[in-house]
């Protein structure tokens, strides 16, 4: 049975944080395993209600779905975040403390979010109306060796989903998948193959 | 006023596998590859650097992404699994990044890529693929599954029977012509059947024949010569076909631009293998927990420092890295360094066995650097560096006759290139010539 792993997307406000986490999701949930999402906005409507975006009060946020990750993923469920979490301190808190940690960076550049801007919140941020908005008038902090980095701006939301689950793979924090890897039995008829050709 | 529609730019892509550059001039000057010899007599082919090491799984990678191994992630047809020293083999979906044909979708283009190795199994594709070595099965290499009953009607082989082979030289040559003229049937079908822009066959029936019968290729007194020489001909008549069938109706265009041949890697004779886990093992830098080592996951992981997969890629056991790591990161430069000093002076009966070793950084640049080999060796002509785990001998001989080598493929290509490309650089320059 797949042990428990948390899946830590990071990245700025419109980055794809969600849609991947969402995609990612469902394609482990086609795989038998139980997975949990726990989505930025989400979380501050209910287990951060209250927290605003001092740099204090956002490593609180981070802190709890941290240990929220952890929680679930001692209990072999798979926990998605997908949080800004700007700050590599406390990421990489979380990743000490969960220990089965993937981080996934949500690379985009500045102007393709401006244009994106789903929720308005550039266009608020640049105006003055929002403040503490990570990327214009607050901080982030890119990861230095995240597991899997996904260029949202120009990657096709299937190329990311896929390098992640294949990614997970190559961990061995998942089985391989229909069409991924291989099975055992592929397995040993590549073997036999290569070594044919001596490449083993 | 006149309306005018845009012409469109179209590529043709022959890939021959394992062949090397003189080979290929030989070939064209002896006339036995007389179709070839009238396309490279106007200029344009050059010599090319495979990948590092020279290998199809990676090389075609370089190649299909225009990147480099430590951005693509196929660093060869083997890897050590995260978390163990079991190996693991790498599948297409381990393509860490988008081959040209991906990006040539996503502007419009339609690609039709036939036997293209290392894209296994096929996935959704800008047009239809039909994957090469290590495929195994048919139905899990073609893209669109629509195709499929197209080809099993032609009897479409993958691969020639490499078991066969060693066993049965005339059987392998009866095999590498019944599976060319599929595969030249099968791409008649793929050139009428797809509305392509860009059109790739790989013939990788070269590589299998020089692997076991390098010295027919070799040698005009063997008694193979000239039935290798007659399948060198028609591999040079289905070339020819391909060059008519891509000129017809355009003689408005400059002849020959767009269509391209390559190699993934070059080829020459082989003398010795050289078990490169033998020789660590004979120096003190590996150890076995078994007394029969199948694999490198029977290595003792505390008493290794460092160990060798296929071909040349020495990794170093740095704690960190690999689960049961043994070497300090900081102790990891004087490690290789050492290595390669000790390594280059590996002789064989007098002979230097390494001709050069690149170290990581010096091979690879990308986010998954940190996953490559600590050291790739580039071996003399004749000497095979091998990752077996098997056999007390260094040097060893082998039932094969022929191995890659590294910096002689081949590139003819009429489209403004460098005169010394590298098996990455194809890439950009097809798909800025494609999308006009």
């Amino acid at each position: 049975m797949p042990k428990g792993f948390t899946l830590w997307f990071t990245g700025l406000s419109g980055s794809g944080k969600s849609t991947l986490a969402e995609r990612v999701r469902d394609t482990l949930l086609e795989r038998g395993m139980k997975v949990e999402v726990l989505d930025g906005d989400e979380v501050r409507t209910n287990l951060s209600k209250g927290l605003g975006f001092s740099k204090e009060d956002r490593d609180t946020n981070i802190r709890r779905i941290g240990w929220v990750c952890h929680l679930l993923t001692r209990n072999e469920v798979v926990a998605i975040s997908a949080a800004i979490s700007p700050y590599k301190a406390i990421r990489d808190e979380n990743r000490k403390l969960i220990g089965r940690f993937v981080e996934v960076f949500c690379k985009c550049d500045i102007d393709t979010l401006k244009d994106r801007d789903p929720k308005g919140l550039y266009e608020k941020a640049l105006n003055g109306e929002i403040k503490n908005f990570t990327g214009v008038s607050d901080p982030y902090e890119a990861p230095d060796k995240p597991e899997v980095i996904v260029d949202t701006a120009c990657e096709d939301i299937e190329v990311s989903v896929n390098r992640i689950i294949a990614t997970l793979e190559q961990l061995n924090y998942i089985p391989a998948g229909d069409g991924r890897g291989y099975s055992e039995e592929e397995e040993e008829s590549i073997k036999q193959r290569l070594k044919d050709l001596g490449y083993i | 006023m006149r309306f005018w529609k845009r012409k469109k730019n179209r590529a043709c892509v022959v890939g021959l596998d394992g062949v090397p550059i003189g080979l290929l001039q030989r070939l064209a000057a002896e006339g036995v590859m007389p179709r070839t010899a009238a396309i490279i007599s106007g200029g344009g082919l050059r010599a090319m650097r495979a990948s590092l090491p020279p290998i199809s799984s990676v090389s075609w990678s370089c190649f299909m992404t225009g990147a480099n191994p430590a951005e693509h992630g196929i660093f060869g047809f083997t890897d050590v699994a995260p978390g163990s020293y079991q190996l693991r083999f790498p599948t297409f979906g381990d393509l860490a990044v988008p081959t040209f044909w991906d990006e040539l979708g996503k502007k419009g283009k339609r690609c039709a890529v036939l036997n293209q190795p290392a894209t296994y199994p096929a996935r959704e594709f800008p047009g239809a693929l039909v994957s090469g070595f290590v495929a195994l099965q048919l139905s899990n290499s073609v893209w669109p599954k629509s195709h499929l009953p197209a080809l099993e009607q032609i009897g479409y082989r993958i691969d020639v029977d490499s078991k066969e082979a060693r066993e049965n030289a005339d059987g392998l040559l009866d095999d590498l012509e019944a599976t060319l003229r599929t595969r030249r049937q099968a791409a008649g079908y793929f050139w009428k059947q797809e509305e392509w822009d860009y059109f790739q066959v790989v013939v990788t029936g070269t590589d299998r024949l020089h692997h076991f019968l390098w010295r027919a290729v070799e040698d005009p007194d063997d008694p193979r010569h000239e039935r290798v020489m007659r399948y060198y001909h028609t591999v040079d008549e289905f070339i020819g076909g391909l060059w008519d069938r891509f000129h017809e109706g355009r003689s408005g265009d400059r002849e020959g631009e767009g269509f391209i041949m390559l190699s993934d890697h070059g080829f020459t004779g082989l003398r010795r293998d050289v078990r490169l886990n033998a020789w660590l093992r004979d120096n003190g830098y590996l150890s076995y927990a078994v007394d029969e080592p199948a694999s490198i996951a029977d290595i003792d992981p505390e008493k290794t420092r460092a160990f060798a997969l296929d071909p040349g890629r020495i990794h170093v056991n740095t704690k960190g890295r690999f689960v049961g790591g043994s070497v300090a990161p900081d102790d990891v430069p004087a490690l290789r360094q050492e290595l390669a000093e000790r390594l280059t002076a590996l002789v064989c009966e007098g002979e230097p066995a390494v001709e050069r070793i690149f170290t990581r950084e010096e091979a690879f640049r990308g986010p998954k650097t940190e996953l490559a080999a600590d050291l790739v060796l580039i071996s003399h002509d004749g000497f095979d560096l091998k990752g077996t785990t098997k056999g007390d001998d260094v040097f060893a001989p082998s039932h094969f006759q022929g191995m890659h080598t590294w910096s002689d493929a081949f590139l003819w290509t009429l489209l403004p290139m460098s005169d010394d490309p590298d098996v990455s650089d194809p890439a950009s320059h097809i798909m800025q010539w494609v999308l006009g």
